[in-house]
């Protein structure tokens, strides 16, 4: 029940940090210098019509009316239309965002499925091969350029080898399937188009990984220190004298210990990667949010910006509270 | 290791078939960004063109001669028209036969309302038939079109994507006073020879070619509209087959697809020019010997063989090659500091700092800010290079607020107005098109004469004399004019350019063999 409690506090606590959040980016898009009306009429039209479009989209009221006409419609789960192409931007963020959340999930899956068991192999052999290895592989991970490693995986596993497709979420040729959820993945499998699922999780793999290395190779370091300082603790010593086998002390008693900063990790790399990754957008065709936001910001779509601020923030605040109820159960002793 | 096993059995499983290349009925064209709208009467972006163009049809349409694209134009819905001898009143009689795919003619009524809707949106492409005073259906099948004044380029402006003919039945489609914008932006409704049927944000954009199209049914029945950003990926997308044309690779990847036996590297003399914008009311830059001192430093060969690759030419006078109206004879600036630095000198201009602006634009921008910062070095003036984001620096053209700024232009329409009358008339001061905020009273009163008139001979001497006054005035550094670059699979073929459609295609005649 207290963790409960605790959550419904947590949740009313995130609204004023959503609004201070939304005020914050309104105000420092409004900052940036240029006209969105004049963008798009075009560079020639007169200033008739630019003055037209201000009107249009309220751009020529005061800022506060502005911001609060903006509140008014998030109220009513209106977001306003884009300044760009018109449409409403729940639109957009519902064709974006399922983009961006297949792929972190994708990465996620990568992230933990290798980084913790190379970070307890790590730890576990420490200062033997295995720890070597893995130490070059982070080492390499987080020295390695996002924009480099795309490029290379595409050239290697799809020019050369052709062992994998090329970029975008699907093959050329391929039509998404009928959308429910926005992520391929699932709604391949809701339509039961087998063909398609494997197109949509063959073209994961390359974006996922190249997302998920940088991450793979912080979690594999916090995992392999935190997983070291578990076991040179006493109660670890007691329970390999107490004739418990080497995997039932490493997993049962030390892993659950050291999990605390790993989850602590995993939640700030998710938050981030929810707000969309440019560079890996970019180079694998996949539409993002970072995409999305990085032409909405340089195309000045006030709406848009917002929209994506909304989202992300969202995202952040849920992730940190889903962390901070996870460390009561990864440790009984921290009460709510 | 349970896991590792696992992640390989399912790489193996999923490696086993990789993406098919398109079949020969269906075309594949990678690009760099999404498009934003569909709507002929909303959008001034060439990317959205390339899409909505092959949808409709318009009263004219471009010759193509010899397979070249020019820029004369052509009867297209149009049988015939007449102009009065004033040049105000232009009949068009309208083909009959042609009709919209749920059966409603194309008549003197679609154009009427396609053109007054273009119009009542007033965005951008309502700038280039704005000359419109007023339409009268004089029958099913003719239209009278009224000018507010005499209109040289007139014909040319009803070729472009904003005079597309629109079913005048999406009237109903209208939200409120919207008139059909939120519908025509994700819909086509047009009688040309393609149709949208699938456009996926971020992903794609679907055309599928209608066989009874009045003119002729196109040979290829798909064409899929392909986002990539990244150049790189759009080049290995193109080598391993799985798209069949690559717009925009970088000029640095381009020896190396030359040497793939599978591509050709298309290459076509284009209307777009790149130039520097000379502020001439910024007190620094008010003399004219200023001006012609800055086109005499800058190293015009140096910026388009070392920069451009080889791809560009220099500009001769404002108005480029292959538009009428060109000059060969026109007074051409090159490098010649000794000279550049005598002109500082009667100026009494000598210790100038100056400040180029520039955006992110064109990835050759900021070397050529580099030449140009050290050319300008060499004459003693030291320059200050600031990169900004487009929008910062659109508002700052807009508003004057800048010394030199490094641009763009490509002409909406195949006219020397699109020169001229945009970049050197004083009424077009500021980001509409004279950015270098010129202002000379003869060369307003010659651009503005020629503009109101039809005869092309009668032009041509207007301009030509203004263009005299334009190069001692050095209201711009002229650069170069570009080559459009198009890279496509061998297999293509019957791709035509036309300076006037750049990004855009005729996929009509295009086939794949």
């Amino acid at each position: 029940m207290r963790i409960l409690a605790y959550t419904f506090r947590r949740l009313l606590a995130a609204i004023p940090v959503l609004l201070g959040v939304s005020v914050l980016a309104f105000l420092i898009s409004h900052a940036i210098p240029g006209d969105p009306a004049r963008l798009i009429v075009g560079p020639k039209a007169s200033k008739e019509a630019v003055e037209a479009i201000r009107k249009e989209h309220g751009l020529d009221r005061p800022l506060p009316v502005q911001y609060l006409h903006f509140l008014g419609g998030l109220l009513t789960g209106d977001l306003g239309r884009s300044i760009r192409n018109h449409r409403p931007v729940t639109e957009d963020l519902a064709d974006y965002f399922p983009a961006t959340l297949e792929l972190t999930l994708a990465s996620l899956v990568l992230c933990l499925s290798v980084g913790i068991p190379l970070g307890i192999l790590a730890a576990v052999r420490r200062n033997r091969f295995a720890d070597h290895a893995a130490r070059v592989v982070s080492v390499v991970g987080v020295s390695t350029p996002v924009f480099w490693l795309g490029l290379m995986l595409l050239l290697l596993f799809y020019r050369h080898l052709s062992w994998l497709p090329g970029s975008g979420r699907l093959d050329v040729t391929s039509a998404p399937p009928a959308g429910v959820t926005g992520l391929y993945v699932v709604d391949a499998v809701l339509a039961g188009n087998w063909p398609l699922l494997r197109e949509a999780v063959s073209h994961l793999i390359l974006p996922a990984f190249c997302l998920s290395y940088v991450y793979l190779a912080i979690i594999t370091r916090i995992v392999r220190s935190s997983m070291i300082a578990v076991l040179g603790q006493d109660y670890i010593t007691t329970a390999r004298a107490n004739g418990l086998s080497a995997g039932r002390v490493v997993f049962k008693h030390a892993f659950k210990n050291s999990l605390i900063p790993t989850v602590t990790i995993v939640g700030l790399s998710l938050g981030e990667l929810l707000g969309g990754a440019i560079l890996t957008e970019t180079i694998f065709a996949w539409p993002g949010m970072g995409k999305y936001v990085v032409d909405s910001v340089n195309a000045l779509d006030f709406p848009a910006i917002m929209g994506f601020t909304l989202v992300a923030s969202t995202a952040y605040v849920a992730i940190n509270l889903g962390v901070d109820v996870l460390y009561a159960f990864l440790n009984p002793r921290i009460r709510y | 290791m349970r896991i590792w096993s696992l992640v390989c059995c399912l790489v193996l499983v999923l490696t086993v078939s990789v993406a098919h290349a398109a079949d020969k009925d269906t075309l594949v064209v990678s690009v760099p960004s999404d498009i934003h709208t569909l709507d002929p009467g909303v959008s001034s972006d060439n990317y959205d063109w390339r899409q909505i163009y092959p949808c409709y049809d318009r009263l004219v349409k471009y010759k193509v001669e010899n397979g070249k694209g020019s820029t004369e134009v052509e009867p297209m819905a149009a049988e015939s028209w007449t102009v009065s001898p004033d040049g105000l009143v232009w009949t068009f009689k309208i083909k009959k036969g042609i009709a919209f795919d749920d059966g409603t003619p194309l008549d003197a009524e679609a154009v009427r309302y396609s053109l007054d809707r273009t119009l009542a949106i007033g965005k951008g492409p309502a700038d280039n038939i704005g000359a419109i005073a007023s339409m009268k259906v004089v029958d099913p099948q003719t239209l009278e079109v009224t000018l507010k004044n005499p209109y040289g380029p007139f014909l040319q402006t009803l070729a472009t994507d904003g005079a597309s003919i629109v079913n005048p039945k999406t009237a109903a489609k209208a939200v409120g006073d919207d008139k059909a914008q939120a519908w025509l932006a994700e819909n086509v409704d047009g009688s040309g020879p393609f149709k949208v049927t699938e456009w996926t944000r971020g992903q794609r954009c679907v055309l599928e070619a209608k066989p009874n199209y009045w003119g002729g049914a196109p040979t290829i029945k798909k064409v899929i509209i392909r986002f990539m950003p990244e150049s790189a990926d759009r080049r290995m997308a193109l080598e391993k087959g799985d798209v069949d044309i690559a717009e925009n690779i970088l000029i640095d990847q381009l020896p190396a697809l030359e040497k793939n036996p599978d591509i050709v590297v298309h290459r076509f003399p284009a209307q777009m020019t790149e130039y520097v914008y000379v502020n001439c009311q910024n007190k620094k830059l008010a003399d004219p010997r200023v001006r012609q001192a800055l086109s005499y430093a800058v190293d015009y060969k140096g910026i388009i063989d070392q920069v451009l690759q080889g791809n560009g030419m220099q500009m001769r006078g404002p108005i480029p090659q292959g538009m009428w109206g060109h000059r060969e004879d026109v007074f051409q600036y090159s490098q010649d500091a000794a000279k550049a630095k005598e002109l500082l000198k009667a100026a009494g201009a000598e210790n100038l700092e100056l400040t180029l602006i520039y955006s992110e634009r064109r990835a050759t921008w900021e070397q050529i800010a580099q030449v140009m910062q050290a050319n300008l070095a060499d004459i003693g003036v030291k320059l200050k290079l600031e990169l900004m984001s487009n929008p910062t620096l659109r508002d700052k053209i807009d508003k004057g607020d800048f010394e030199l700024c490094l641009g763009a232009w490509s002409p909406d329409f195949a006219d020397p107005y699109m020169f001229m009358n945009f970049w050197f008339d004083s009424k077009n001061a500021g980001l509409p098109g004279n950015r270098s905020f010129y202002k000379n009273d003869k060369v307003d009163e010659l651009v503005r004469k020629a503009a109101g008139l039809s005869d092309v001979a009668e032009r041509k001497k207007l301009y030509s004399e203004a263009q005299d006054i334009i190069m001692q005035d050095a209201p711009y550094i002229f650069l170069y004019q570009i080559q459009t670059i198009v890279p496509m699979r061998k297999d293509v073929k019957g791709y035509v350019f036309n300076p006037m459609l750049e990004s855009m295609y005729n996929f009509e005649t295009i086939s794949k063999n």
